[in-house]
């Protein structure tokens, strides 16, 4: 080995491997977005044995692991509790693509949602210095909807000027 | 209640860059513009292995610089033929893959052995690599491996 660098053609190979998967729903899942695909309308689980909000629904109540729950119709309002901006251009998981930044994430609590069960989002806004807790939000859907999350494209910031409890 | 399950088609994307490193990268661009095949020789094990690698497993010498030319020719000392069509394989099936021993190289390589009738490759045969006519920054500039006839000169 020589100690002086050489120049040399180092090679990179960039790929994008691209993977059929096919996501099994379930019941529950299938219901939440059966309803936000045909109805516009965001469900949650309301556990009946401590009275918890479960959303996105799951089949069990993690607390109280008890299987009785109860469908209620939530938002599509609701408050920003907590939000991240996101200036990392991460790629997509779905396409591949590279994100376009910055881009914002926050925890929805919807209205009728009782207790802190979030419901986590894009939030759109012109204004990212402008956001803060407790402004107000609408979950805007999309007008091709396919029974996924992304049938709510993201929340719009409500300017209304109030906030939210 | 179980009427509401479905099934979502989804494509899951996977970005990534492999770094051939330094050893590799010289491998390839020798291939890919002089047609050279490059192996990496190690004096202390009496060994010379294709494809090359920076270090030799046995001794742990420092191969970074000790490059050897070897031949074009190989004999298969392995191989399968793969039947079944799946992403990112190289060619459409049926095709063999194999395992070839380049004549002057003591490691195997895996490459493709293309074959009028792939029913009768079978271990002993001799090959002989085809380079890619359109540069290829992998080990596909050997396009593939052809079948000859056993020759005299087999080592």
């Amino acid at each position: 080995m020589t100690d002086t660098p050489r120049e040399q053609e180092l090679i990179v190979s960039k790929q994008i491997l691209s993977i059929e998967q096919t996501f099994s729903t379930g019941p529950i899942m299938g219901h939440f977005l059966r309803e936000l695909r045909d109805n516009q309308r965001i469900m949650a689980l309301r556990c009946r044995a401590n009275g918890r909000f479960l959303l996105p629904p799951r089949e069990v109540d993690a607390w109280s692991l008890s299987d009785d729950l109860e469908w209620i119709e939530v938002g599509p309002e609701g408050t920003l509790c907590e939000f991240d901006v996101v200036y990392y251009a991460s790629p997509d998981p779905l396409t591949g693509a590279t994100r376009n930044v910055p881009y914002v994430i926050g925890w929805v609590i919807l209205d009728g949602v009782e207790g802190l069960s979030p419901l986590w989002h894009l939030i759109h806004t012109t204004d990212i210095p402008a956001l803060r807790h407790g402004l107000r939000v609408r979950a805007v859907f999309a007008e091709t909807r396919t029974g996924a999350m992304e049938d709510i494209v993201h929340f719009e910031v409500l300017n209304t000027g109030e906030t939210g409890p | 209640m179980t009427t509401d399950a479905f099934t979502i088609a989804g494509k899951m994307a996977l970005p990534y860059q492999y770094f051939a490193g330094a050893t590799s990268s010289r491998c390839i661009v020798a291939l890919r513009d002089e047609k050279k095949i490059l192996a990496s020789r190690c004096e202390r094990s009496d060994r010379t292995v294709f494809p090359p690698r920076q270090v030799c497993d046995l001794t742990f010498e420092d191969l970074s610089d000790n490059w050897v030319e070897v031949s074009d020719r190989g004999t298969i000392t392995g191989f399968t033929i793969i039947r079944y069509a799946e992403p990112y394989q190289p060619m459409a099936p049926p095709y063999v893959l194999a395992l070839i021993r380049l004549d002057g190289s003591d490691a195997t390589l895996t490459h493709i052995v293309h074959s009028e009738d792939i029913e009768t490759v079978a271990i002993g045969q001799r090959v002989n690599a085809v380079f890619a006519e359109t540069p290829v920054n992998n080990i596909l500039a050997i396009r593939h491996f052809c079948c000859v006839p056993t020759d005299s000169d087999s080592p």
